[in-house]
């Protein structure tokens, strides 16, 4: 599903490269749950965001879904964004504005679901997320495990065949950690998500089926798990 | 989509009331004066536009230098009534010609009785000929265009002056009394008609259109002349240019003609780059054309400039306010992004909550202009309406126009910037924006104060010359001194004076509120000078209470005074000789040549707005060299009790002329009537000022507390590190008083100019003052400070801990 050659990532500063990934290759497939780790500064994130395309390597190429998309226009890319992958954030980030069903209804609106279908998705994952009730509130009026809980079934709202999650349970307390840990697995095992996450947890990285250890932008260690 | 997005727009303006308040408040002011200085110039523009069929009706303007104060040549609206004759047998495309009473602007109206009611003065009754509803395509509500005027002595009505008059519009064949002056015998006019009054106003507009036979008549000897306005409908004329030069053509031949049989030379009159001209203009242009004065266009140029100025500083408000606003927005862009949103869509998005806002502005402006209307239609002698409007869809038509324009000003640069984060870096956290936007804001905010400042210093200068001018001398004593409106007649004079109390009754040409300036070449030792001369009576200098500085003034008991004697003003005298008195100049009259000699110097008095410079003149009681009169008849009472003899004279006119209604004015009112022109200028350059800062003031309010919030983690730092409030204070007021001072220094320039300008406009000006500079710099420092340190308390007292805490 997602084919990485050679990546490299670095800032030019006064003549000199700053890396922050070098020559990194690797192959996921669909169906996968992999956990990035390493030390802060390693280079976690940008290797996620290259992923989520949001940044351009400097070097090298990336093939997702059988297509080089090393660098895309915004349409090819937006078309992606909206039919194949799903965000999750450390922050949530929520729309502030917006209530929790309008927040989970807006990828659908983008992707232009027709409004009969929009509701029965919606309505599926507050019933499956357990927020019904929570339905017409904002998100200051949740806890950060609610939030987060939310973001995720934003996330899943487009149905995509991939979620990038950028440290997902770094805000919470150990329990709602626990929780959405648990959601994940359960989104990979039965619905066979692709679940490409960050984390600085070994014990958040148990629920995946691989681990990436990355330090000095270099993948030192790929490693399956359970 | 649509009605999410605009469900979000509703929620961040509620979310942020304040500077929503602030951004749609400023907009709707900025829209209020830009749609009234609109309804103004549609006002204007509407001139004569109340009929498709007046397209083809043209104004005839001949250039002469009669009636002209600075003797050159002028297109004049006012014509030798032969000229209508000229134009009708040589130009085949007329199809009417029609010769109406000038309009001399000396006249109120006439006095108009109805059987034995009470007479009323009505204005605006003109005299034509029987062509005018031929010309003027007046739809008849009674009787009809074609024969209303056929017979002399009938009269066509407007139908709002028959209901006035009679109460009903069903008036044919009923008769007016028409007296035009005080002691005339009066003609009774027959009503043939009443015409629906037209939508839009009239150059040519009237009350009463009367055919008295007057504008019938030519002059039969070629040396007398009578003057009119004259107008003709032309046949489809498509190149006037064309048309213009066979008028001036035929106009050179017959004036060549004329002046023979008046045994003048041709070139004689014609020289010195005079030339003869006659010519067409469209009825459109006459309005936007009036000789001798300045144009609306002209006038209210300021007005249009100042109005735009006040939209533009309220949109850069609205801007400055948005971007700074969109660090609250960023991380709903960067989702949005990820979730897979266009950035056309981002844009629309955001165009469309300005249009929200800019649509609640247009709200909150069409109440506001109900709201001020009454006073600025008073405060500009104008009957303006918005909904009553004749011309409701054109404006409508603006008012969307203008909310495109002013949307897009407004929200297409935030939205710009707002859709262009990058979603890395906001979700990130880190979205300070970059430097550019920093130096844009700063630039719009020194801009707006750069505008508030000049008002600032205009107001101050303003304000002193307006001092000046009210208390300044006007070389005759105003107090107790009464002008009634009509010529001087001895026997009701002499009347008059048995009034106890009453000092003098006496007429002149030249008082202020009505000055007729008669030109006049005198030689003087050789010399050729142009003079300008009033005829006055024995009474009317030492009535007026000019100052003498040098012989005498008139006096009964100088038997000369009524053959050949003159007194010249300080500025005449300046012109002539410093010692003038006992010495004598003459005139040419023809081949004829009279010698006068001039008894006394008075002090200049002022009888026009101080905008002009006292012309040198000529004072004189006799008839040797031609007179003049106007209607002043002055009054120099003795007392402060003025009512109570006006009373008195007021029984003595309705015994002398009780077909005619005494209208007077005390000199004191004349005065102020002078400068209520002025006055109203200055009103309104006060309010547009204060607008304008108050604009500037919000826009700086909204923008420290942005700059506040974005600082707090400095603030807390600088907390931690031992920074005193006062410090912090300072720290945060700084940014922005830089700012205010360079638009200071960028203001001085600016007003200097323009003030400069305004002060040259006047012939008695005070000297550029220099404090209302300092002033104005002063006021908007503090003002900017208070206004600042406002927010910049708030971050100084804040607790460093949440601020800190918050990463």
């Amino acid at each position: 599903m997602i084919q990485l050659n050679n990546i490299e990532k670095y800032y030019a500063n006064k003549g000199i490269k700053n890396y922050v990934l070098r020559l990194v290759t690797t192959t996921i497939k669909q169906g996968e749950f992999v956990s990035i780790m390493g030390p802060s500064g390693a280079g976690k994130s940008t290797l996620l965001n290259i992923i989520g395309m949001l940044e351009e390597p400097t070097y090298g190429s990336y093939e997702f879904l059988g297509e080089d998309v090393t660098s895309l226009n915004e349409r090819k890319r937006i078309e992606l964004y909206r039919n194949h992958i799903g965000f999750v954030f450390q922050a949530y980030h929520l729309i502030d504005e917006m209530t929790v069903y309008e927040n989970i209804e807006a990828p659908l609106l983008y992707k232009k679901v027709g409004s009969s279908e929009r509701a029965s998705r919606i309505a599926d994952l507050l019933d499956r997320f357990n927020i019904v009730a929570k339905k017409d509130l904002f998100p200051n009026q949740l806890s950060g495990g609610q939030q987060q809980l939310v973001g995720i079934a934003r996330a899943l709202a487009a149905q995509p065949s991939i979620i990038l999650a950028d440290e997902p349970t770094g805000n919470l307390q150990s329990a709602q950690a626990e929780e959405i840990m648990t959601l994940f697995k359960k989104l990979n095992q039965e619905d066979g998500i692709t679940i490409i996450q960050v984390t600085h947890s070994e014990k958040n990285a148990q629920y995946g089926n691989r681990i990436l250890h990355i330090a000095d932008g270099v993948v030192k260690e790929d490693v399956a798990v359970g | 989509m649509f009605k999410l997005n605009l469900k979000i727009a509703l929620r961040s303006l509620f979310k942020n009331k304040v500077y929503a308040a602030i951004n749609i408040g400023g907009l709707a002011i900025g829209l209020t004066a830009f749609i009234l200085m609109l309804l103004y110039v549609n006002h204007e523009e509407s001139y004569d536009t109340w009929s498709p069929q007046l397209k083809d009706v043209y104004q005839v303007r001949e250039k002469h230098s009669f009636f002209s104060p600075d003797n050159e040549d002028h297109w004049q609206e006012i014509n030798d009534s032969r000229m209508a004759n000229l134009v009708r047998e040589n130009i085949p495309q007329a199809l009417a010609v029609t010769r109406v009473t000038a309009d001399w602007g000396f006249s109120s109206g006439y006095s108009v009785k109805i059987a034995h009611a009470d007479p009323v003065m009505v204005t605006g009754m003109k005299d034509a000929d029987s062509s005018f509803f031929q010309v003027f395509p007046y739809e008849f509500l009674q009787g009809d265009s074609e024969s209303a005027l056929n017979a002399p002595k009938s009269v066509v009505l407007k139908e709002s002056l028959a209901r006035k008059l009679f109460g009903t519009e069903k008036v044919l064949g009923k008769t007016l009394k028409v007296l035009m002056w005080r002691n005339d015998p009066g003609t009774d006019l027959t009503i043939t008609g009443v015409v629906a009054d037209p939508v839009t106003p009239q150059s040519v507009g009237f009350n009463a259109l009367m055919r008295t036979g007057e504008e019938d008549k030519v002059p039969e000897s070629a040396g007398n002349f009578h003057y009119c306005q004259i107008y003709t409908k032309l046949n489809q004329v498509a190149d006037t240019g064309a048309l213009n030069q066979s008028l001036l053509k035929i106009y050179t031949d017959y004036q060549k003609k004329s002046l023979v049989q008046r045994k003048l030379q041709y070139n004689e009159i014609y020289k010195n780059g005079k030339t003869p001209g006659l010519k067409v203009i469209p009825l459109k242009d006459v309005h936007l054309n009036p000789p001798f004065k300045l144009s609306w266009v002209e006038k209210l140029r300021p007005v249009i400039g100042i109005s735009i100025f006040l939209l533009v500083v309220s949109i850069i408000n609205f801007v400055n306010l948005a971007t700074a606003q969109s660090v609250q927005r960023a991380k709903e862009v960067g989702v949005k992004k990820v979730l897979g949103v266009y950035k056309r869509e981002l844009i629309a998005q955001f165009l469309v909550e300005s249009a929200l806002q800019s649509m609640i502005s247009l709200f909150l402006c069409v109440v506001l202009i109900e709201v001020v209307l009454p006073t600025f239609n008073h405060h500009f002698n104008v009957q303006l309406s918005f909904w009553l409007n004749p011309q409701l869809k054109t404006m409508l038509i603006q008012l969307i126009g203008l909310f495109s324009v002013v949307t897009l000003l407004a929200g297409f640069y935030p939205s710009w910037v707002l859709s262009n984060y990058n979603p890395v870096a906001v979700l990130k956290g880190s979205y300070e924006s970059g430097l550019k936007g920093v130096v844009l804001r700063n630039g719009l905010v020194v801009f707006q104060f750069v505008i508030s400042i000049t008002f600032i210093i205009a107001i101050g200068i303003m304000h002193r010359q307006t001092q000046f001018m009210s208390n300044k001398d006007l070389g005759f004593e105003r107090g107790e001194l009464v002008n009634i409106k009509t010529n001087y007649d001895e026997s009701f004079a002499e009347k008059l004076r048995k009034i106890p109390g009453v000092q003098y009754v006496a007429t002149t040409t030249q008082v202020m509120g009505n000055a007729f300036n008669v030109p006049e070449e005198i030689i003087y030792k050789g010399k050729q000078l142009n003079m300008n001369t009033v005829t006055v009576s024995m009474d009317a200098l030492p009535s007026l209470g000019v100052r003498v500085l040098q012989g005498r003034l008139f006096a009964k008991t100088y038997k000369q005074d009524t053959i050949n004697t003159v007194i010249l003003n300080e500025a005449a005298a300046n012109l002539i000789d410093k010692k003038p008195v006992g010495k004598s100049y003459s005139i040419k009259d023809g081949d004829k040549s009279y010698v006068f000699q001039i008894v006394g110097v008075i002090k200049n008095y002022h009888n026009e707005g101080f905008d002009k410079a006292v012309l040198p003149t000529i004072y004189k009681v006799t008839h040797l060299g031609g007179t003049s009169s106007t209607n002043n008849l002055l009054l120099r009472l003795n007392t402060s009790n003025t009512g109570e003899i006006m009373k008195k004279v007021q029984s003595e006119w309705k015994q002398a002329y009780p077909d005619y209604p005494m209208e007077y004015k005390a000199m004191d009112d004349v005065f102020a009537d002078v400068l209520k022109e002025n006055n109203r200028f200055i009103n309104m350059i006060v309010l547009f000022s204060i607008l304008s800062v108050s604009l500037s003031l919000l826009g700086l309010f909204a923008l420290s507390t942005f700059v506040a919030k974005r600082r707090t983690k400095e603030v807390a730092v600088r907390k931690v590190l031992g920074a005193s409030n006062l410090q912090i204070i300072n720290l945060l007021n700084r940014s922005f008083l830089l700012l205010v001072l360079i638009a200071n220094l960028i203001s001085w320039p600016i007003a200097y100019i323009l003030v400069k300008k305004w002060l040259d406009g006047f012939a008695y000006r005070i000297d550029m003052p220099v404090y209302p500079f300092l002033i104005a710099t002063i006021v908007s420092l503090v003002v900017s400070a208070l206004t600042v340190s406002i927010q910049a308390r708030k971050a100084a007292n804040g607790d460093p801990v949440h601020a800190l805490k918050y990463e």
